[in-house]
Order: structure tokens, then C-alpha cells, then sequence
């Protein structure tokens, strides 16, 4: 399965993103000309997941940005359900005259691979920017006896005969099932993935010792690492980020696979007035440096790898990841329409 | 305990401003919590932003509030109306409405607000007593095959409510178990029963069947009656339960506030579990089941006391461990986030003045609901004055609104006139509302419980078995079961009308 995963041009860009720096704004334009006035009247931002979760947070982080930066409004309309489909099904059906946009994240992606009649991201959609890109990593408690770091963890969990749990969001064909696929390949040992869509479940569940480790993002987790509760034990990149000094990576590990990264953005219609989309794309990549964005995504570890992704860094990325994703599961045998 | 909180109540009423989001709170969340259409969760979207520019305590304390009398404030149109306003008011109805058609509509809204200020009280007080070993106790003891355990307790009494036999009692669960099935499975994310539309793929909403099996069957029920000559407009009453009425159903409130207090710390159930599972108890240890469904005080009393004693409970996962229990205490996380704080353990050591405001605050807006509920039920109840031909037509608007705003999907809107068109049909049928609708909640907890729990023993059920806890829970559902098996054959017609 690691020979289909990914191609070198994509491990090289992931190599050249990896080493956060200090900020610097990629848009340096302070102001644009409103094109016929457009807009004059308050945005509407679809939201496929509710508004407490990561995409509702992002899209509140980057509405409030771009309403300080431009004074223009935006309404979010937050659509939950069925993995993100049903937000997408009803954006795909909004006027695509620039007064909608889109919040989404890297499942857009993998639902298409899986299924090409559902939108592109990169080709449907016009990506304004993609502005939190992250890794994932492995955790344990930081009490936790029975292992203490990935070695001892996986000699472990080779010991359970298959006995051993991981919680994580295990829905077929997801990022998370997909990494998880590639690790337990390359560490040859078998772990059960325990499945909640849920963050406060999944998160008890390692806390109250329902399961041995969880596989999660670390911004999600932040402030029970903050409190000491959590410990990675894995980081599911190709370099140890800074702030992760003293976690090994997969590659350190002996594993090689390409690492699927997730990640965040804002979207407008293909079909959306050129102009229109233009200062949507100033707005939404300015409103990435605003202050307030950057002081969240900071608060996120959204500032451990390089986050930002322009129109075409973001369709560069996607089409790379439809791509991987698609191999994949070619490989799992799944059905890839 | 005692001097935190009386800290914590010196501040809450110290300042006059702490003061004036205290009492926004409460009556805001009623309010939200009582119309159709709105929610408690509405308020505290549009609120979100506005929290930034709160002090931390205020900003937390006000979600709070909103939190505990939003919870109550559904209560008055389930039992008023038959219109639930949210899904932890839907047992409400299933008694509540009941009692307004027999001109007891006063009694049933004057025990709402007694018990929905009892159960959050109560849940209050042990929060403050208990937080982080009742929040660490759940979290090790209680997973998914708990869980599920608990919900087939639950389902295993639902036969029982409302139903003209108890087979039909337990085809109407099975029709909701059914239901509760349509969408994206809980674990692997395959569509199921979506038929290509892809706003299925996220399942049946709670809100709009609940308001179509409710609310617009019953406007179909009336408005039948009202053709052939029988519709007998409900009596206004403002007679409130006595107190003896009261102590004689004291072990109901007792057992509510255990059962909701339980349901209400697991992370990610909260109190629409609460509310079903104390009324399923309620039923389950009643010696007159058949009354159930059919405008008892103490299903009433029961879904009430629980789903505001799950209000307090809620809070334990959330300020002890950072773990919220549904999308409210979601919403607080990011309350505290936005004041760059972190709810969980260190906000107990960095924060307590914080925390206790919250506390505080909490216990007297549960009090408020007593002091608020019986001046505002005064006036609520006229509402019944109005001619059904006027009535009818605003329920049906505001249940249409009430479907559509939560999701903004027309296909929320078609569910629930199918939900209504199907409850009359079912109804006349004399097939149980309560049970279909008890099936499609705990239905889908259920079954992602279920699932999950098969991964964590590695698809061994035996292993179900060997956690004390969900072996009890499973072993008395099974007793339940076969009580309700042997009752329908010894007597088929035992709970006819």
C-alpha cells in the first residue's frame, strides 16, 4: 500500500511547509476596490458541522477577520450532517453570485475521490483560501503504565493480539481510517478502532481508560495537553514540528507513507462573477492575517506547520489529495466511482 | 462548599451588570426555550460573539443560565400545545398535553415549573458538592456498552405508554427504532435507507418529527373533531397541583432527579436521555402503566424533574474534564476559548472564582424558574382562550418554522407534515406517539452506543456481560421484556381504552 501512496513532488511540498516561521502576510494588498459595489449587502457562509466544532470555530475565526477587515457582515448558516454532504448539497444549490461561500474541510476532498459525482473542492469550487492545515498524532494518557512512547506502545499492542483500542473518527474511507490503515501496515500489528463522531466522547473515552490511545489532531486536544492529561507518543508527519520537539515521527518510526494532512478552508462557486471571486480571494487571504485570525489559529496549533494555502497552493493541495486518496482506496478494495 | 458559594453569590449579585445578564439569561433562555421555531441554542448562537466582550465569568455564567431555564422553557407549548420545544420536552407532552385536554392544564404546567426548579436545584447542589470525583467516576465506569445497556432498559418499558395493546405498544417502538435508522450509520458512515437524497444522509431530525408526530397529527385529531361536531375547546384552568398532590409523588421526583442527574454527566447524551429515561421509570415502576400517555401528573412530573436535573449533571464533564455533553456546553467551551481559557482541571486551580460565579448562578436561576414560571404561567395559560380555527393555523406556522430554522432544510419541513400525516393515521390506528418517537431517540443513541461497544469487546457480546454495570442494566431490561411479554398474553386487551 506505501508505494501508491502520494509522489515525491507531493513529500517535497509538505517538506517545504513544514517549518513554521515567524508570520508573514502572503497578501499584501491593505485595501481592494470593490468591484460594481459588490458587496453591498451581508455574506452568507454555509457551514457543514455545527458551530461548536472545528469548522464552526474556523468559519467564526475567519467571518469576525474579514468583517473587521472590510466592514461587510457575514450571516453563518450552519448545515451539519451526513459528513459534510449535507452542507455541500445545499451550497451547491445557493445563487453562485459571490454573497455565498463555503466552509469546508479535507473530507470534500475525500468524498470525491470516492465518489467523483460529488463536487471537486478544487474544480466545482474556487478555493479563497485554505487557512489551518495540520497533522495528526497519537496520544495516550500522560498517567498511562503499561507503555510510555510509540516503541513500548507498539510492542504492546503486538502483545493484545488485537485486543488493543484506538478511538478516533473511524468513518469508511476518512482520513482518520486511512492513516490509521497505513500505520498498522507498516507497524504490523493489529488495533481495534473504536468509531465517535464526537469529540467529548472520544476524549473520555482515552481519559476513563475505555480505550488505550486515541488518534486526533493536536489542536483539538490542546487543552488537555495544556493540563498534562494527554501525551503523543506519534507525530503523523514528516518532521517533528517545533512545538513537538520530543515526539518521533511516523518516518522515525520506520514507517513510509506520504501523511495525509487536514485541513480547513473557505470555497466560493465555480460559476461565482470572476471580479466577485477576486475580492472574495484579497478578502479571505487578507482576513488570514488579520490579528484576531492569527491569535486563534495560534491558540489552535494551527501555527506549528504552515497553515496558509492561496487559491492555488489550496487546489494544489487538493488535487494532490483526491489523487492519494483515490490510489488508497483503489488499494483497499474499496468502490471508487 | 458553603463559603465558596456564598462568594460565588456576593459576586453574582455585587455588581449591577453581573446582575443584568443574570436576569437576561434567565428570561431570555424561557423565552427561546418556549416559543417553537427558537431554541435555547438559537440565543446562544446569536450571543456567542458578544460574549468576547463579557468578563470571562460573566460570559460563562450567562450560557449557564440559558442553559437551565432554556431547558425548562419548552415545557409550557409541549403541555399547552403539544408542541415541544426542544427534544427534551418531547416526555412532557406525552402527559402534559393529555391534561390540558382534560381542562388540567394549570396542574401540568404548575408541576413542570416545580420540578423543572427541584431537579435543577438538586443537580446543582451535588455539582457543587462533587464535581470532579462524579465527573472521573463516569468517564471510567461508564462507556458505549453502558450506554446502550441503559437505553435497552429504557426501550424495554415503552411498550407500555400510550399504546391500544401492548403489541402495538411494540410495533410503534419498532416504527421508530426503524425510523432512527435512516442516514449515515454511526460508525462506518455508510448511507442507509437515503434513497440518493442527500440530506437524508444526516438521518430523521429530532425536531421535525417530533413536532409532526405532535403537534400536526394533533392539529388533524381536532380538526377532525371539529368537522364532525365533537371538538370540545380545552378548559383553562389555573389550579395548580396541591402539595399534597406533590409529597404523594416525592419517590417520582427523587428517582427523576438520580435518573437525570446520571444521564445528564455522561459526555455527549445530556438531558434529552434524561427526559426519556425517567419517564420509561416512571412507567416501569407505576402500578398503572395503561395511564400513562394518557395525562398522568407524574409523567409530567418525571420527564420534567430529570431533563433540568441533567442541566447541573451536564456541567460536571464539562468544567471538570473539558468534555461538553451536547451542543450547549459545546458552545461554553468556545466561551471559554474566546477568554483564553480551558475547561477541565486547571480551571479549577486557575479560575475557582470563576467557577463558583457559575455554580451560583446556576442554583438561583433554577430558583427563578419557580419565581418567574408561576407569574409567567398565569399569564400563558389565556393563550388556550384562543378560538382552535385561530390556533390551529399559528401551531402549524410556528411548528413549520420550528422544523426549518434548526438546519434551514426544506426536506426538515416535508418530514415533518409526513411525520404529522403518518401520527394521525397511526393514532387512529391506536398506535403509540410516545413509543414511536421514544423508539427513534433512544433508537439512535442505541445504536451508536451498540456499535461502538461491539468494537471496544472486539465483537464479542459475551463481553457485554462481564462489565457489572451494563449486565445489570441489560438483565433487568430483560426482565422488563419478558414481564410486558407475559402481560400481553395473559391479558391481549389489558391496556386497551
Amino acid at each position: 500500500m506505501n508505494k501508491l501512496l502520494g509522489t515525491a513532488a507531493f513529500a517535497a511540498a509538505m517538506f517545504a511547509t513544514s517549518n513554521a516561521s515567524a508570520f508573514e502576510c502572503k497578501r499584501s494588498e491593505a485595501s481592494f476596490d470593490k468591484p460594481d459595489g459588490f458587496p453591498e449587502r451581508a455574506l452568507t457562509m454555509i457551514v457543514p458541522y455545527g458551530p461548536a466544532g472545528g469548522s464552526g470555530q474556523v468559519a467564526a475565526a475567519m467571518a469576525e477577520a474579514v468583517t473587521e477587515l472590510t466592514g461587510i457582515p457575514i450571516n453563518r448558516d450552519h448545515k451539519p450532517g451526513g459528513s459534510g454532504t449535507v452542507g455541500m448539497t445545499a451550497y451547491m444549490a445557493a445563487p453562485a453570485d459571490g454573497y455565498n461561500v463555503l466552509e469546508h474541510i479535507d473530507d470534500a476532498s475525500s468524498a470525491h475521490a470516492l465518489d467523483s459525482s460529488l463536487p471537486n473542492p478544487a474544480e466545482d469550487l474556487i478555493p479563497l483560501v485554505i487557512s489551518q492545515v495540520t497533522f495528526s498524532q497519537v496520544y495516550i494518557r500522560s498517567n498511562e503504565t503499561r507503555f510510555t512512547d510509540w516503541p513500548s506502545f507498539v510492542e504492546w499492542v503486538k502483545a493484545q493480539d488485537g485486543k488493543a483500542t484506538i478511538a478516533n473518527v473511524s468513518k469508511e474511507g476518512s482520513m482518520e481510517r486511512v492513516t490509521m490503515g497505513f500505520i498498522t501496515d507498516a507497524a504490523d500489528m493489529k488495533i481495534q478502532q473504536i468509531s465517535f463522531d464526537k469529540g467529548a466522547p472520544r476524549y473520555g473515552a482515552l481519559l476513563g481508560g475505555q480505550v488505550d490511545a486515541l488518534f486526533e489532531q493536536p489542536g483539538d486536544v490542546r487543552n488537555f495537553l495544556d493540563a498534562g492529561q494527554f501525551k503523543p507518543i506519534l507525530t503523523i508527519f514528516d518532521e517533528r514540528p517545533e512545538a513537538f520537539a520530543d515526539t518521533m515521527t511516523h518516518r522515525e518510526a520506520g514507517m513510509d507513507f506520504e501523511p495525509l494532512l487536514r485541513f480547513r478552508g473557505f470555497y466560493v462557486h465555480a460559476d461565482a462573477p470572476a471580479d466577485r471571486v477576486e475580492w472574495l480571494q484579497w478578502a479571505f487571504q487578507r482576513g488570514y492575517c488579520e490579528d484576531s485570525y492569527q491569535a486563534y489559529n495560534e491558540s489552535k496549533f494551527m501555527t506549528v506547520i504552515d497553515s496558509y494555502r492561496d487559491t492555488d497552493g489550496a487546489k494544489d493541495l487538493i488535487t494532490r489529495s483526491v489523487a492519494q486518496y483515490r490510489d488508497v482506496y483503489k488499494a483497499m478494495g474499496l468502490e471508487v466511482k | 462548599m458553603i463559603e465558596n458559594f456564598l462568594a460565588g453569590s456576593a459576586a453574582l449579585f455585587g455588581d449591577p451588570f453581573t446582575i443584568g445578564i443574570f436576569v437576561f439569561g434567565v428570561i431570555g433562555g424561557m423565552l427561546f426555550g418556549a416559543i417553537p421555531g427558537v431554541s435555547m441554542l438559537t440565543l446562544a448562537a446569536i450571543l456567542l460573539p458578544f460574549t468576547a466582550s463579557l468578563e470571562p465569568a460573566q460570559g460563562v455564567m450567562l450560557f449557564a443560565v440559558i442553559y437551565c431555564t432554556g431547558t425548562y422553557g419548552g415545557a409550557i407549548t409541549a403541555i399547552l400545545f403539544n408542541i415541544p420545544g426542544s427534544a427534551e420536552n418531547a416526555p412532557t407532552a406525552f402527559d402534559g398535553y393529555p391534561m390540558t385536554l382534560k381542562g388540567q392544564s394549570g396542574k401540568a404546567v404548575g408541576a413542570a415549573v416545580l420540578c423543572s426548579a427541584i431537579g435543577g436545584m438538586a443537580s446543582a447542589l451535588v455539582m457543587m458538592a462533587a464535581t470532579e470525583p462524579l465527573a472521573n467516576w463516569a468517564i471510567r465506569n461508564i462507556g458505549p456498552p453502558e450506554i446502550f445497556a441503559l437505553v435497552f432498559f429504557g426501550l424495554a418499558v415503552a411498550s407500555s405508554i400510550g399504546a391500544r395493546t401492548i403489541w402495538k405498544g411494540w410495533m410503534s417502538v419498532l416504527i421508530g427504532l426503524l425510523i432512527a435508522t435512516i442516514g449515515q450509520d454511526p460508525v462506518g458512515g455508510i448511507n442507509r435507507y437515503n434513497f440518493g437524497i442527500g440530506d437524508l444522509a444526516a438521518g430523521i431530525a429530532f425536531v421535525p418529527a417530533i413536532l409532526g408526530f405532535f403537534a400536526v397529527s394533533e392539529i388533524f385529531v381536532q380538526a377532525e373533531k371539529k368537522a364532525s361536531g365533537k371538538y370540545k375547546a380545552p378548559k383553562v384552568s389555573m389550579t395548580f397541583p396541591s402539595w399534597l398532590e406533590l409529597w404523594m409523588h416525592k419517590v417520582a421526583v427523587a428517582r427523576s432527579v438520580v435518573v437525570g442527574f446520571l444521564c445528564g454527566i455522561l459526555p455527549g447524551i445530556g438531558a434529552t436521555l434524561a427526559a426519556f429515561m425517567s419517564y420509561g421509570e416512571a412507567v416501569r415502576w407505576s402500578k398503572n402503566r395503561e395511564e400513562f400517555g394518557k395525562g398522568k401528573l407524574e409523567g409530567v412530573i418525571s420527564a420534567e424533574t430529570a431533563n433540568n436535573a441533567a442541566t447541573g449533571a451536564a456541567m460536571i464533564p464539562l468544567l471538570a474534564l473539558g468534555l461538553p455533553g451536547g451542543a450547549l456546553t459545546a458552545m461554553m467551551v468556545v466561551v471559554f476559548q474566546m477568554h483564553d481559557l480551558q475547561p477541565g482541571p486547571l480551571v479549577f486551580m486557575l479560575s475557582p472564582d470563576l467557577i463558583w460565579i457559575v455554580f451560583a448562578a446556576m442554583f438561583y436561576a433554577n430558583l427563578s424558574i419557580l419565581i418567574i414560571g408561576v407569574v409567567e404561567t398565569k399569564t400563558i395559560l389565556n393563550l388556550l382562550k384562543i378560538p382552535f380555527q385561530f390556533l390551529a393555523p399559528l401551531i402549524l406556522m410556528l411548528a413549520a418554522t420550528g422544523a426549518y430554522i434548526n438546519r434551514g432544510l426544506v426536506l426538515d419541513v416535508i418530514v415533518m407534515v409526513l411525520a404529522g400525516i403518518a401520527g394521525y393515521l397511526l393514532r387512529r390506528s391506536g398506535f403509540s406517539i410516545p413509543g414511536i418517537v421514544l423508539g427513534l431517540i433512544l433508537g439512535k443513541i442505541g445504536e451508536q452506543n451498540f456499535a461502538q461497544g461491539m468494537q471496544m469487546v472486539h465483537y464479542d457480546l459475551g463481553t457485554y456481560f462481564s462489565r457489572p454495570i451494563c449486565a445489570i442494566l441489560i438483565f433487568a431490561g430483560f426482565v422488563t421484556l419478558c414481564s410486558s411479554v407475559y402481560r400481553a398474553f395473559k391479558s391481549p386487551k389489558s391496556v386497551e381504552e
